[in-house]
């Protein structure tokens, strides 16, 4: 019984560090459309902020994530006017936004992971934190991967809290449903857009954060997370928050049962297997509205 | 340029031309001309499927692995024209199969699947080669000649474009384009749009199958992680969208623009060449949001493509 | 009128041929090379060999130059591209290099991969490479006269690892391998050496590049008690497998893993304490010999970072190379791979001739991390600390 909860443990571990990961971008995409698909890079710059400011000046790590944080969300409105807000004036249409927005996000990426490999080189860094096992009812975790999904599921947690429960959340929410519909009752669309941009890049720099701790950085290591963000948010549903942070889950554990099961090579046929499966009944996504 | 039969002309006349570089071009320049045609052969067949329909297909990169593997597995005993047919026909058996099931997903939920189909083929001929032929890949042992392989890719690209004309002057591009504007209301319209999607899609699937197939013989060595590479699938949604996916000329213009383009820079820029390109690229999409096609249009005819 | 015009040519074909030296005198010896910058194939690239390419360029130069022939110093002049961690792009590259711009010399790419590319263009335009990152039997079994393998095959390291294996009496092992032609070839080579001498494979369980948690893998296997514990893997599971291992609290008597190992930043993320008694592939360090620690100083104070314990020697030892062949056979390619193929080379790495295209000269090595330096620890006569064994336990 033990090996299967410690199994479990580890696919929910994983699990959480994909939701956080899937949920900035599920943000962005679910209420502007915007298909970001360098949105792993900016999660790679909030992992070099961290090493660098850790390494640098030795300051604990958690103690970063705000700081990278608000870093990251100031790079988001930036990037948001530069880049993204005349896409969403001048299309006539929502797939229209997608597909120049994609476009645009390949340029970004381009940009920034070059602008990486130029300032820190293409070697891989790295640090340790928090690598001593922690014990937990008979079962051995490492305990940075320990803080990292507690860190992760609380960030989760307290977004869906803020979408849910205070006005800002339901403004949000209400642009999610209905553009037109949010701008008739006086919700000003042309703020809050860049906002949730910029909180979407803050998670993701977050997200890079709190990996730094646990895996070796390098500029090339956003793009495998903006993959799995945009499986995630499709098996829960594009625009569901709540979809995010259980598909992560789910993901994560498919993955590691999956693994046990058959053998680790399968993995990514199993995720995609069961993406397709999923499709196929509900096309929507587990949670969509 | 209005008839499908001027246009066809056109092509053969382009083909005729294009044909002699052989004999006039260094190799590096032909290996050059030859990244050109095979990118505008992906961007027309791609945008042949995806530009009437709009769907956002990733899954170039998956039929062009595929065909690869076609060549690796079966150059020894078939002959390189063979080869290469082979690795179109795979290309489109395979979207066939998967098109069935996915054709009926939309935007990201479409991009997303068809991105995972090349991660799928990636993974499952690793494990199949690694567990039932104990290898992790092939090695081919007799290439033909540049020029050879340079034919072959022309000729793909004529059969692109040719086909691409012939489509969109058919009843079946009718179609692709009804579904693309109201799919509910061509169906209610008569329109089997499923079999036609499918048979779009297929059909499309073929060119980067065979470019695959065709390309793979440059390597030497094939192993899954090179010949499935996303970027690849990325290049050529980038290309096609860039040139403007509901034009002809479009996809062809961005293929050669955009390849001559990143060349330049990453040989005169070693070290800056990706920030440049994507600054260029951001520019451009923000700038002319109409794709270089609406360039040509404003330069030298009127929008009457068709 | 005819006779002045006569003399304005004489004059000017005397100008041009006093000039004539001169030029030839300034004109570099051009080298070219494309190789990763950006892409996956970069982390590699960028620590073990465009570093040492620069370096020695930088040390000829600062010398006056290649002695062609043994005669006139001619400066080097470096033309490297980023290839993209793209085949066609290096393919593409090096038909540019070799036929447009025609180089006088080339570097090889990094990786099997990338040479097994360039390998026909080698051949056919006679440009020999000398590679410091390729490695394997179906490299060697291409028979490429113009091709030259400098790291040790893979039956060579497992070999070296199975010889040490049987001094310590270790009777049982569990194997990782990553899905991939490296991994795959290690463990076969692997497998043979161990059966042979009668080391028993508990289990053996492979897993694809980027896989991001292998607990339960490695929790099977402690579960089984196995003597050794073995990674035949890239960087990134090194780091993993390591971690993980820490974590659960496998402690097998001997801890190896493959690539990754030898890299200064596997130190320096997993802390020396976390690293110390794991084994991995490995060549030298600076206690090796006198020149080793020569190449090092040098490499740390040019690049402020240590070069790694495998391949960057190699890397340093192919050009060695290169530059001793230029020195006899000029710049004739034809006469230069010849001069490779013959000759016994003297390199910082010790002595290596080549049967064909592999270097049978080079033992295999088992390298071991100990206090911070990754210590060469079998075969005994090469060896620069004795080995660490059992391996001090996590927990």
């Amino acid at each position: 019984m033990g090996f299967w909860l410690e199994l479990a443990a580890s696919g929910l571990i994983t699990g959480g560090i994909y939701a956080v990961v899937a949920i900035g971008l599920n943000l962005q995409y679910g209420l502007m459309r915007i298909m970001n698909i360098s949105h792993g890079e900016f999660l790679m710059l909030g992992a070099y902020l961290t090493w660098l400011a850790h390494t640098t000046f030795g300051v604990n790590p958690f103690a970063l994530m705000p700081l990278v944080a608000l870093a990251l969300f100031a790079l988001g409105l930036v990037v948001y006017r530069l880049c993204f807000q005349r896409i969403a004036r001048t299309a006539p249409a929502v797939e229209v936004i997608e597909a120049r927005s994609l476009l645009v996000g390949f340029g970004l990426m381009f940009l920034v992971q070059n602008a990486v490999y130029l300032a820190w080189g293409a070697d891989l860094r790295g640090y340790s934190y928090l690598v001593e096992p922690v014990e937990i009812a008979g079962a051995r975790f490492q305990a940075n991967r320990l803080a990292v999904f507690g860190f992760a599921v609380a960030a989760s947690l307290a977004l869906l809290a803020l979408l849910r429960w205070t006005m800002l959340g339901k403004a949000v929410r209400a642009m999610m449903q209905s553009p037109a519909g949010a701008q008739l009752v006086g919700i000003d669309t042309r703020t809050l857009h860049p906002v949730v941009f910029g909180a979407g890049l803050a998670l993701a720099g977050v997200a890079g954060g709190l990996l730094s701790m646990v895996y070796e950085i390098s500029p090339s290591m956003g793009e495998p997370y903006t993959v799995t963000a945009l499986i995630v948010i499709t098996l829960g549903g594009l625009g569901s928050a709540l979809g995010s942070l259980l598909g992560g889950f789910i993901l994560g554990l498919v993955e590691a049962f999956g693994m046990h099961f058959t053998s680790p090579s399968l993995k990514m046929v199993l995720s995609y297997g069961v993406l397709v499966a999923v499709l196929l009944a509900r096309p929507k996504g587990l949670f969509s509205r | 340029m209005k008839t499908t039969r001027e246009q066809l002309l056109a092509t053969l006349a382009c083909g005729v031309v294009l044909a002699a570089a052989p004999w006039l071009l260094s190799d590096f320049l032909l290996a050059l001309a030859l990244s050109c045609l095979m990118y505008a052969a992906l961007a027309l067949s791609w945008a042949m499927f995806c530009g009437p329909t709009n769907y956002l297909s990733l899954a170039t990169s998956a039929f062009f692995g595929l065909g690869a593997y076609v060549t690796a597995w079966s150059l020894g005993t078939l002959p390189y024209g063979a080869a290469v047919l082979a690795g179109g026909l795979a290309g489109s058996a395979f979207a066939a199969l998967i098109g069935a099931g996915v054709l009926h997903l939309r935007g990201a939920y479409f991009a997303v699947i068809t991105f995972g189909l090349g991660e799928l083929a990636l993974h499952s001929i690793t494990y199949t080669e690694k567990t039932y032929f104990h290898t992790a890949g092939r090695i081919i042992g007799d290439p033909p000649e540049n020029a050879v392989i340079y034919w072959t890719v022309l000729a793909l690209a004529l059969a692109a474009a040719a086909t691409a004309i012939l489509v969109r002057s058919s009843r079946l591009g009718t179609a692709l384009r009804g579904i693309g504007s109201d799919e509910e209301r061509a169906q209610t319209l008569g329109v089997a749009t499923r079999r036609v999607k499918v048979l779009a899609f297929s059909a499309s699937a073929f060119f980067p199958g065979a470019l695959g197939a065709a390309m793979a013989v440059r390597w030497t060595y094939i192993e899954p992680l090179s010949v499935f590479n996303p970027f690849i699938g990325f290049q050529t949604v980038l290309i096609a969208m860039l040139g403007g996916a509901q034009t002809l000329l479009g996809p062809i213009v961005s293929a050669v623009f955009f390849t001559l383009v990143s060349e330049f820079l990453r040989l005169r820029f070693p070290y800056v060449f990706l920030i440049l390109l994507g600054l260029l690229l951001i520019v451009l999409i923000l700038y002319l949001p109409g794709g270089l096609a609406s360039l040509l249009q404003r330069r030298f005819w009127r929008a009457g493509a068709r | 009128m005819p006779g002045m015009t006569r003399s304005k040519a004489l004059l000017a074909a005397l100008l041009a041929v006093l000039a004539w030296p001169a030029a030839a005198q300034d004109k570099p010896i051009t080298i070219g090379y494309a190789i990763a910058r950006t892409g996956p194939w970069a982390p590699g690239a960028q620590v073990t060999q465009e570093p040492n390419y620069i370096m020695w360029a930088e040390q000829v130069n600062a010398a006056g130059g290649l002695a062609v022939g043994g005669g006139k110093k001619r400066k080097v002049e470096l033309v490297g591209v980023d290839d993209r961690s793209t085949m066609e792009t290096v393919v593409r590259t090096y038909e540019k290099l070799m036929t447009s711009d025609k180089v006088d010399l080339i570097l090889p790419p990094w990786g099997t991969g990338a040479n097994f590319a360039v390998m026909p263009l080698a051949q056919k335009h006679g440009y020999p490479m000398l590679s410091p990152t390729a490695t394997g039997r179906k490299l060697v079994g291409m028979k490429n006269p113009y091709f030259f393998a400098l790291l040790q095959q893979p039956d060579r390291m497992m070999d070296a690892l199975a010889e040490f294996m049987v001094a310590r009496k270790v009777r049982t092992a569990a194997v990782i391998h990553v899905d991939e032609l490296f991994g795959l070839e290690q463990f076969t080579a692997l497998e043979a050496s161990m059966n042979a001498k009668g080391i028993r494979i508990l289990e053996v369980k492979s897993y694809p590049l980027g896989v991001k948690d292998l607990s339960p893998v490695l929790k099977a296997m402690a579960a089984k008690s196995p003597d050794a514990f073995i990674a035949l893997s890239h960087p990134p599971d090194t780091f993993l497998s390591t971690g993980t291992a820490k974590a659960i609290g496998f402690n097998p008597a001997l801890f190896y893993a493959a690539v990754g190992t030898a890299f200064p930043v596997y130190r320096d993320k997993m802390t020396p304490a976390t690293v110390e008694g794991v084994m991995g592939l490995g060549t030298w360090n600076p206690k090796t010999s006198p020149a080793a620690k020569a190449y090092f100083d040098a490499h740390v104070a040019r690049w402020k970072k240590e070069p790694d314990r495998w391949a960057s020697a190699h890397a340093w030892a192919g050009l060695q190379i290169l530059q001793k062949a230029v020195e006899k056979a000029g710049l004739d390619r034809k006469k230069i791979r010849d001069y490779i193929a013959s000759a016994e080379h003297d390199t910082v790495i010790g002595k290596i001739r080549f049967k064909g295209s592999e270097n049978v000269s080079t033992p295999g090595v088992v390298s071991q991390w100990q206090s911070g330096e990754f210590e060469v620890v079998w075969p005994p006569d090469r060896a620069t600390s004795p080995a660490l064994h059992p391996k001090p336990r996590w927990n």
